[in-house]
């Protein structure tokens, strides 16, 4: 197995969405110029992308007549329903990666490409039991609302919002240059031209449908990537007289690496590798902002709960038939040379095995199809982040920190749609000026972040009585340094972008270490913490708990504020 | 009195809710055994099958995964208490 193939589809996993993975195996990456080998234009793909564009468009003039408050941008009036917010999830977290980036690890690797699919499932049954009830019931507009219920809330603010806007930008970037690599790569548009393309369309939608636009924006992209994967699928296993044992048949004949592709240790042999990345999968989800706030666009905590169960019921299914579409790319794309350049190495590189197994079992029209629905996918994903980013500027720091939960609804609106215009600009800017970096790292930090600093202030503010404030910075701050130290002394920056020839950390994915060192940070202060604060830290605990599980009402206790 | 009985109800849910999602931790992380000499077993196939350990794993713990939030739901829907919404 030529190990630069499966190194060309890690480093496309790493920037083109949240499921991102990358191997400690992989010998130093450069810059992921590599990745691109742009393709002759394709116009049934731009007649089909135009198609959904307008399509779009239409749903965000309609969704702006009806944003006129800062509730209705941020989660769209809170009139969205279970169903639908899940489908809303399910795309705005099912990613290009996820389509492309999946199928061209199995194609390179078999069973060991899935470990990133079920990195990426896995957080949604944590998300129903632990989160979505005490969550939804808990904030208004983002999950710092959640955090700062209890905890003094300026300084927690503070501490959250500055988490969860490198999460945002570090996300943005990696997917404004997977967007911008991608894009040129399928439709074969100038790298430029596709980031500034991606950032007008997804202003569009967000500064004047919000939340609402943003949602059937992922809900148009999940049906449509959705079915696209099942038609994919489906004619897949009709080359193998729909026995799946078959299809894996023709892969161990065709693949190189023959029967070692359906077990583990083709791409990864270190279990605490693995752990890793599960940790870091699993918990980082459980973290993501623009995913926490998605669970407050429904009316109540059984909406919200719902959305989580259905979120997970497509993702479910999603990853189940990207096996039999990975495992047919290897059966059916290894003995066909015209998918192959000169140099041995699929045309456009691993990560386009999805797209020429669209074209494989379905001609111009699947393949021109997918690239549509992969264009789409990341708009729907920039457009989720754009309105996480805006809320946590607007909202998290104006509206609430600076204007101490008092602002003026009028300007609040108005600083928000500017600041998504804000974001688009930088988005532009960053996704241009990190062309021609190596972005691995970048992409690698905000699911690290999120593990080791969201997601134990959320859970331990949800369900342990003893947090106070205090222990909740240090153990943010704790969290935050070790995440972005052990990542750049790791394989990824220390090695790939440093030049040094051996890194310090051995991991890619740290937050094996990083989230157990924030929780004991964490606890050790807190139980430690005397102050005059941390008393009525834990004193909230007992009194917002009611409210976390019923929900506010009349009977809902007034807690202590800073 | 009320209250007291709306936190008895919590606890409950707060057992129940931890012990669904230790359940989903350990079959999550147990997919590591897929990586260890201890589950080797798991990259044999299944008889004459081409299907392995590992891929039924896979496929099998997604599926799982589903049920149990089918089962949290039904336990939650049936233990809705008085005065929720």
């Amino acid at each position: 197995m030529p190990a630069v193939r499966w190194r060309v589809a890690y480093r496309f996993a790493l920037v083109a969405g949240p499921v991102a993975l990358t191997a400690q195996q992989a010998p130093a990456a450069s810059a992921i110029e590599g990745l691109v080998e742009r393709q002759p234009l394709n116009p049934t793909a731009i007649v089909m992308f135009l198609l959904f564009v307008a399509a779009t468009l239409l749903v965000s003039y309609w969704a702006s007549r009806r944003t006129r408050s800062s509730q209705d941008f941020y989660t769209a009036g809170g009139e969205i329903t279970g169903l639908q917010n899940g489908t809303a999830i399910a795309g705005d977290f099912m990613s290009a990666a996820s389509f492309l980036g999946i199928t061209g690890l199995v194609f390179l690797g078999g069973f060991d490409g899935l470990v990133l699919a079920l990195g990426a499932f896995s957080a949604w049954p944590l998300m129903l039991f632990l989160l979505a009830r005490r969550v939804r019931n808990m904030g208004s507009f983002t999950f710092i609302d959640v955090v700062s219920q209890r905890l003094e809330r300026t300084r927690i603010r503070i501490v959250a919002l500055s988490a969860s806007i490198v999460v945002v930008v570090l996300y943005l970037i990696a997917q404004m240059v997977g967007a911008g690599k991608l894009i040129e790569l399928l439709f074969g548009l100038p790298y430029e031209l596709a980031v500034i393309l991606v950032s007008i369309l997804v202003l569009a939608y967000v500064t004047f449908g919000g939340m609402l636009a943003t949602t059937w924006v992922q809900i148009i992209k999940a049906v449509l990537l959705i079915t696209g994967v099942t038609l994919t699928a489906f004619l897949v296993l009709r080359t193998s007289g729909f026995s799946l044992d078959t299809l894996l048949r023709r892969a161990v004949e065709n693949h190189p690496g023959g029967e070692s592709i359906l077990a583990a240790g083709v791409l990864f042999r270190d279990p605490v590798q693995i752990a890793t990345i599960l940790v870091s999968m699993v918990f980082g989800t459980l973290g993501l902002p623009h995913i926490l706030m998605r669970l407050f666009t429904v009316p109540d905590m059984w909406e919200a709960k719902k959305s989580a169960f259905y979120a997970s019921l497509f993702m479910g299914y999603f990853y189940l038939a990207l096996v039999v579409v990975g495992f047919g790319a290897v059966a059916l794309l290894y003995n066909r040379p015209e998918f192959f350049g000169p140099d041995g190495q699929l045309i456009g590189g691993s990560n386009m095995a999805a797209i020429h197994l669209a074209t494989a079992v379905g001609g111009d029209l699947l393949t021109g199809f997918m690239s549509a629905v992969t264009f789409a996918t990341i708009l729907a994903v920039v457009a989720g982040l754009t309105v996480s980013g805006a809320a946590a500027i607007s909202h998290d720091l104006y509206a609430q920190v600076i204007c101490k939960g008092v602002p003026d609804a009028a300007t609040e609106l108005k600083l928000t749609r500017l600041t998504t215009v804000a974001i688009g600009v930088v988005a532009v800017i960053l996704g241009i000026l990190f062309e021609n970096e190596n972005v691995a790292f970048i992409a690698t930090m905000p699911m690290v972040v999120a593990a080791s600093v969201n997601f134990p202030i959320l859970f331990l503010s949800l369900f342990w009585p003893g947090l106070t404030t205090r222990g909740a910075i240090s153990g943010a701050v704790v969290g935050l340094v070790s995440s972005v130290a052990l990542i750049i002394v790791g394989p990824q920056v220390w090695v790939s972008v440093l030049g040094f020839g051996k890194a310090l950390f051995p991991y890619d994915y740290p937050a094996l270490f990083t989230l157990p060192l924030a929780l004991v940070v964490t606890w050790t202060v807190s139980v430690s913490d005397r102050s005059a604060r941390a008393a009525i830290d834990r004193r909230n605990y007992h009194d917002l708990l009611i409210r976390s599980e019923y929900g506010p009402g009349d009977d809902a206790p007034e807690v202590a504020r800073h | 009195m009320e209250a007291q009985r709306k936190l008895d109800a919590i606890r409950r849910r707060t057992r129940r809710r931890l012990a669904f999602s230790l359940v989903v931790l350990v079959s999550y992380f147990g997919y590591v055994l897929n990586y260890l000499p201890s589950g080797a077993f798991l990259g044999r196939r299944l008889g004459e099958s081409q299907v392995t350990g590992s891929l039924l794993m896979f496929a099998g713990l997604i599926a799982f995964f589903i049920l149990l939030e089918l089962v949290f739901l039904a336990f939650n829907r049936d233990s809705r208490a008085p005065g929720e919404g």
